[in-house]
């Protein structure tokens, strides 16, 4: 009877604590990322893919898995394989959409990361993204489109929700309105290019990111096609361009779109702080997640083709968009952490009790209550998780071109134009009024 | 105490076995007609609806009759594009193979291969030329013109308001002459779904 009285419900969460350090080990996620990235940094798909399934995230972190996974995938250029990862991780998105209490009432006991990972919001775009890349790949079109209108509601959505201060995927409208384009379905094109030059006007203030050329001539083309000549008019007082291949001119030569998928996103990384209150003897810890900026080594790639020299643009910096989400959520998740140190002090305290009131075997209640010390300091670790196989950032070059098969020579620059490698792309075929899409991810070793 | 400890054991037991029971995987064999929506996405009952509504029309109209009578044959068919405009990665290929079928066994209507089919029939065919004994052989060139094109488009209008969305399908259907354009049945089904999505979960 007396071992019950031990036992009050605050202590038993010491068990579940114990529980989850097992599980959890002692690594956060982002460390447990290093063998892949240098796997990645070597082109090396296959052996990445295996270290992924060694990690065993596929039932820990479901969501986590099926986005590197797909990512991985698209790497090696396994696109129909990498799209089944990424309709299972949209099928994870709409589950963890749902609140789960459990997980909510573990967050404010253990840590952040006790909780299933349900994915930023830039992430929830980028997977459609990345979906239709692969659909472009595989030569399917309309398929392609269906991810085009699925981001549209992603975005509507996350719209809805986000308020005055969101700010839509610039690069997402793009590359929707680039799918429209090559299905001939103009208006549905230019809708998107406006909305992506909207969204490019506030990358502007926030990220430093300028408007793409490639989009100003879309709007350009696209308005006078359809004779929008007032809108034609402002564009083209807000460019300063005077000339522009004209839509029938265009149509005559196809395109080719270079996308290079440039570098690492940065993981997230850890701090803690911890504070011994003398007396009590009790550490008060707190853990918060921050991004180190780790700018990719590669600046640009400049593409050579049938003596034209093109230099790729950044479309989307998928650091920065990390970065503000995470600052956005930063005040909830200090004061979850705040909170957290609270329970955990209360926690720690009734253990202490315990072993004070347990006079006859003094050794096992110190133990108890050293343990419980231990535990709520050890169990206090940042939420790292993050999509760490996307690109830094995504940048893009497009060139017209006449139908034919071309050799494109692809330098990477460094920051003062300095070569860091070179590839080519072998008989690449342009049609005529379609776009032949070539996409590269250069994960380059860390400097 | 005794009795505590006999009515606990095969309590114990009982619980054992469900909890042995919810890990396993179940299956269960469910009729084809039968409806079971999980996530509110298109699926089997929505392709079913539309190939029932379609063939049920495009048998009950005259255009069947009306070329029977004027060219003297049953008119010939070919599957073209069905276009996916909709929100979703769609199978297509379901109900235009529902119809097909209907359409060929009703014994009014020939169906030719499409486009994607007589590639290899061709390839067959030229093989035959070569190997394949005289009397046996298949020449080239004594295809099957087809008379129509089977032509259509699925899209979609989806309304969301937080957790609660209304998805709205409209397929439409055509046939459509090879020989002067003008369309001879035009079928179109509408499906409407309101879809909750939970706000909690375990």
């Amino acid at each position: 009877m007396r071992r019950r009285a031990l036992r009050p419900p605050l202590v038993r969460m010491l068990g579940v604590m114990a529980g989850c350090l097992l599980a959890a080990g002692c690594a956060t996620w982002t460390q447990s990322f290093r063998e892949i990235e240098r796997h990645l940094a070597a082109e090396r798909y296959a052996e990445a893919l295996e270290a992924l399934e060694r990690q065993g995230d596929a039932d820990r972190e479901p969501l986590l898995y099926q986005l590197n996974k797909g990512m991985l995938l698209h790497m090696a250029g396994r696109y129909a394989a990498s799209n089944d990862a990424f309709e299972q991780a949209k099928r994870l998105i709409e589950h963890y959409s749902a609140l789960s209490l459990r997980e909510q009432g573990a967050m404010f006991v253990i840590n952040d990361a006790a909780s299933a990972y349900a994915g930023e919001e830039h992430e929830h775009v980028l997977v459609h993204l990345y979906a239709a890349l692969n659909y472009l790949a595989l030569g399917d079109r309309t398929g392609a489109r269906v991810e085009a209108l699925q981001v549209d509601l992603r975005l509507r959505e996350q719209a809805a929700r986000g308020g005055s201060d969101y700010v839509e995927s610039a690069f997402a409208r793009y590359l929707a309105g680039m799918i429209y384009e090559d299905l001939g379905e103009w208006s549905d094109a230019l809708i998107a290019y406006r909305k992506s030059y909207e969204a490019y006007q506030r990358y502007r203030e926030r990220y430093g990111i300028g408007i793409p050329e490639p989009l100003k001539h879309d709007l350009l083309r696209l308005t006078q096609y359809l004779g929008l000549r007032d809108e034609q008019r402002r564009y083209q007082e807000a460019f300063g361009i005077a000339e522009w291949t004209d839509h029938a001119a265009w149509r005559r030569q196809g395109e080719l779109v270079f996308i290079l998928h440039n570098g690492l996103a940065p993981t997230k990384q850890e701090q803690v702080a911890a504070v011994l209150d003398p007396t009590s003897g009790h550490y008060y810890a707190i853990a918060l997640p921050y991004y180190r900026p780790s700018p990719p080594a590669i600046r640009a790639a400049r593409l050579e083709v049938n003596g034209i020299a093109v230099e790729t643009e950044v479309y989307e910096d998928v650091q920065a968009l990390a970065k503000r989400t995470l600052d956005l959520k930063m005040p909830a998740i200090t004061a979850r952490a705040l909170a957290r140190m609270v329970v955990k002090a209360r926690i720690a305290k009734a253990a202490r009790e315990q072993a004070r009131r347990s006079n006859d075997n003094s050794l096992a209640g110190l133990l108890l209550s050293l343990t419980t010390e231990v535990a709520t300091v050890v169990t206090e670790r940042a939420d790292t998780r993050s999509w760490a196989t996307l690109p830094s950032n995504i940048q893009l070059a497009r060139i017209a071109l006449p139908p034919g098969s071309y050799d494109v020579r692809v330098e990477l620059r460094g920051s003062g134009s300095v070569s860091l490698g070179a590839f080519d792309l072998h008989d690449v075929a342009i049609e005529a009024g379609r776009k032949t899409y070539v996409s590269r991810h250069v994960v380059a070793a860390n400097p | 105490m005794i009795r505590t400890i006999r009515l606990a054991r095969p309590f114990a037991a009982a619980l054992l076995t469900l909890a042995l029971a919810a890990c396993g995987t179940t299956v269960e064999r469910l009729g084809v007609e039968e409806t079971r929506d999980l996530s509110g996405a298109w699926n089997d009952t929505d392709s079913r609806l539309v190939s029932e509504e379609m063939i049920q029309d495009v048998l009950a109209r005259p255009w069947v009759q009306e070329h029977t009578r004027v060219h003297g044959r049953a008119p010939a068919v070919i599957v073209g594009e069905v276009r996916n405009l909709s929100h979703e990665h769609i199978n297509v290929h379901t109900f235009i193979a529902d119809m097909e079928r209907a359409l060929i066994n009703s014994g009014k209507v020939k169906f030719v291969a499409s486009r994607a089919e007589r590639g290899q029939l061709r390839e067959e065919r030229k093989d035959q030329e070569l190997h394949a004994r005289e009397d046996t052989r298949k020449p080239m060139g004594r295809e099957l013109g087809a008379d129509y094109m089977l032509q259509g488009t699925i899209n979609t209008i989806i309304d969301v308001e937080g957790k609660t969305q209304v998805r709205y399908y409209q397929v439409d259907l055509a046939l459509i002459s090879l020989a002067d354009n003008t369309k001879v049945w035009v079928g179109q089904k509408k499906i409407k779904k309101l879809v909750k999505n939970s706000r909690l979960r375990f």
